[in-house]
């Protein structure tokens, strides 16, 4: 689904990713582990598109070359980013940012977009599946909202989107235990043999609750070891200094 | 180029002899300045005299163009109607009130108006003026589906000025919501100076919501005089992007203790097109409030205007007037010029005023584009979000979704 060849992002003149080589099959989970500043966020703004970095060596999505698709393309084939810091953008009603952006995705796969009333609908069950109170959906876009909600706000984003591959950057950062179980929960009830998930996280505990087939460490823009579940509580005991 | 004027009283019908002098003295008075260019301070901003030498010929006052055109209500929004053609009345429609709660009948151009002669405007309305409306609501009657009044205009209005005075009285205790609604893509350059004057007898309530539906080559001028007795409220909600040019001049004189007024302004603007907000709320009786919100969004090389001023009389006290406007500037050749003043006598008094501008926030833009929303939409999402918080007070359904379904075309571009 993902291969990443040889990826290096420069940004204002400063080299962040140094040749980094990652390939993700339909039904797997990835996760990316490393200390602050090896790369870990740039890989996730590098693949949903953000404006600012250099970009040598190759990244196929699905046959195509990531690289040639513009932000929105991205999603639309199928890419979501669950961001570490969701935006607060005042103004924009939750409700219509959801339908604008779930009948962008619906328009560009060729499916006929839904009516108000067919979408409250869906975006009812979903929240309820995510313990979303309906009170946040007319509010405006994440203002306000607590950490823990952005996060579930994310998460309900990526349900309703139903991508291919998602990227969770730093998603357990900010929530409480029973944030995290939720979010957990809407991930594992996600997950399927045809979508795929690359994690991104300082720490094991979101992966005590979603369980990764790989494990990578990233160091200075390069992954230096992978493994399987393991890796992670290993690396929880004796920390990334000691991989070298 | 500089236009000539051709202005003639004496096609104006009906007019008495005694009426014909005065109009001509009026005439006479805006000849010796002419339209106002810059150099007048309140037009520093809108140089009316030199836009309309730019693309006016030559002027010359309308008299008696034929309304050709199909008259069409809006559909799916219960109201009440009034049809006026270059500003005189057509037809009325009352058919969800009472019967006789509600007189409209044509302006009686004898009434006088106690208005700037200052201004070269409203002494080539007095000349010139013919139509207009006359809109009174009894005593405690409370409408219960807005007015609409559809501004139709004559095919061929090149080059022509239409001057209209209107009146709009409502009684103590009376409520009414009035659409000002402007139809039609008007292609002809043309010049429209209206004269509103607005009266609010005790507890009254009126929302005056000024509304453009099409582009249209209009260049418009009106001027709202309002005045308000105790407890009265007035709402001005302006939502007339589209328009080539437009000033809209409100004052308004908070008279009794407890009257209070809002202005709020949302406006989309493109291409060349220039509108100013210019507002005087004079607090002249203790514990008013006034509160004015007004938002640009400027495109291309638009340009908007607004110069607010508070005038706190010594007696005034415990009032409460509130300010701000906030534009969003998408283009490096738009301009956004904003004048607030205050002027405050009193000495307890609740005074604010501010003023922002920014372009759009590119991160923003980004998030909802990893959504899938292609740049432009989420542009478009994200003025309409600016915009729309203008309508947050809105508390009536129908009315709110009609007020958002028009603003959302605006920012589409009409």
């Amino acid at each position: 689904m993902l291969k990443i060849k040889n990826l290096k992002a420069t940004i204002n003149e400063k080299i962040i990713l140094k040749g980094l080589d990652l390939n993700i099959k339909p039904g797997e989970v990835h996760a990316i582990m490393g200390p602050n500043g090896s790369g870990k966020s740039t890989l996730a703004n590098v693949l949903s598109g953000k404006s600012g970095y250099e970009i040598e060596g190759e990244i196929n999505f699905e046959g195509m070359n990531l690289n040639d698709l513009k932000i929105e393309e991205r999603a639309q084939k199928g890419i979501f980013l669950a961001f570490q810091y969701p935006l607060e953008i005042p103004g924009v009603n939750t409700n219509n940012f959801l339908k604008t952006s779930l009948n962008s995705v619906r328009k560009a796969r060729g499916e006929k977009a839904l009516d108000t009333l067919t979408f409250l609908k869906l975006i009812k069950e979903k929240a309820k599946e995510l313990n979303i109170d309906e009170k946040f959906l007319s509010r405006q876009l994440n203002v306000g909202f607590s950490g823990g909600e952005k996060k579930k706000n994310e998460i309900l984003q990526m349900k309703l989107l139903e991508p291919k591959l998602s990227i969770l950057d730093e998603t357990d950062s900010g929530l409480d235990i029973d944030a995290l179980r939720i979010v957990a929960d809407g991930v594992n009830s996600y997950k399927n043999k045809e979508n795929a998930f690359l994690i991104i996280t300082h720490y094991q505990r979101l992966l005590d609750y979603i369980k990764p087939d790989y494990i990578h460490v990233l160091s200075a823009g390069k992954i230096i070891k992978t493994g399987n579940a393991d890796l992670g509580e290993q690396l929880e005991k004796t920390g990334y200094a000691n991989l070298g | 180029m500089k236009q000539s004027y051709d202005f003639n009283i004496k096609q104006i019908k009906n007019l008495s002899q005694e009426e014909i002098t005065s109009r001509q003295k009026n005439l006479d008075l805006f000849y010796e300045s002419g339209f106002p260019s810059k150099q007048v301070e309140d037009w520093k901003f809108t140089d009316l005299n030199l836009i309309l030498n730019k693309n006016f010929e030559s002027i010359s006052n309308e008299v008696n163009l034929e309304s050709n055109k199909e008259l069409k209500t809006i559909e799916n929004f219960e109201h009440n109607h009034i049809f006026l053609n270059n500003g005189k009345i057509i037809s009325t429609s009352f058919s969800y009130e009472e019967k006789n709660k509600i007189l409209i009948k044509d302006f009686d151009q004898k009434e006088t108006t106690n208005l700037d002669l200052g201004n070269t405007l409203t002494l080539l309305n007095n000349a010139l003026s013919s139509g207009g409306f006359s809109l009174e609501i009894t005593k405690n009657y409370k409408l219960k589906k807005p007015l609409v009044i559809y501004n139709y205009f004559s095919k061929d209005l090149k080059n022509k000025i239409i001057n209209n005075k209107n009146s709009i009285k409502l009684n103590e205790g009376s409520e009414l919501i009035l659409i000002d609604y402007n139809e039609g893509h008007v292609q002809s350059n043309f010049i429209k100076n209206t004269i509103d004057t607005v009266s609010l007898d005790e507890n009254a309530v009126l929302k005056n919501i000024l509304i453009q539906e099409s582009k249209s080559n209009g260049h418009f001028y009106k001027y709202i005089k309002g005045s308000l007795e105790g407890g009265s409220n007035y709402e001005n909600y302006i939502l007339s992007s589209g328009l080539k040019l437009n000033k809209i001049e409100i004052e308004i004189n908070l008279n009794k203790d407890n009257s209070s007024c809002s202005i709020y302004s949302a406006l989309n603007l493109l291409e060349d097109q220039h509108q100013e907000i210019k507002t005087r709320i004079n607090h002249n009786s203790p514990n008013c409030k006034s509160y004015q919100k007004i938002k640009n969004v400027l495109n291309d090389n638009s340009k908007g205007v607004y110069q607010g001023k508070i005038f706190v009389e010594k007696i005034a006290q415990k009032t409460d007037a509130y300010q701000l406007s906030k534009a969003l500037i998408l283009n490096d050749n738009a301009e956004f010029d904003a004048k607030p003043e205050l002027e405050i006598y009193a000495d307890d008094v609740k005074c604010s005023h501010g003023s922002t501008s920014g372009s759009i926030d590119s991160d923003a833009v980004h998030y909802l584009m990893t959504r899938g929303i292609p740049k432009k939409e989420a542009v478009k999402l994200l003025i309409n979000g600016f915009l729309d918080e203008v309508l947050e007070n809105i508390t009536i359904t129908e009315l709110k979704f009609f007020l958002q379904e028009i603003l959302e075309r605006q920012i589409n571009g009409l």
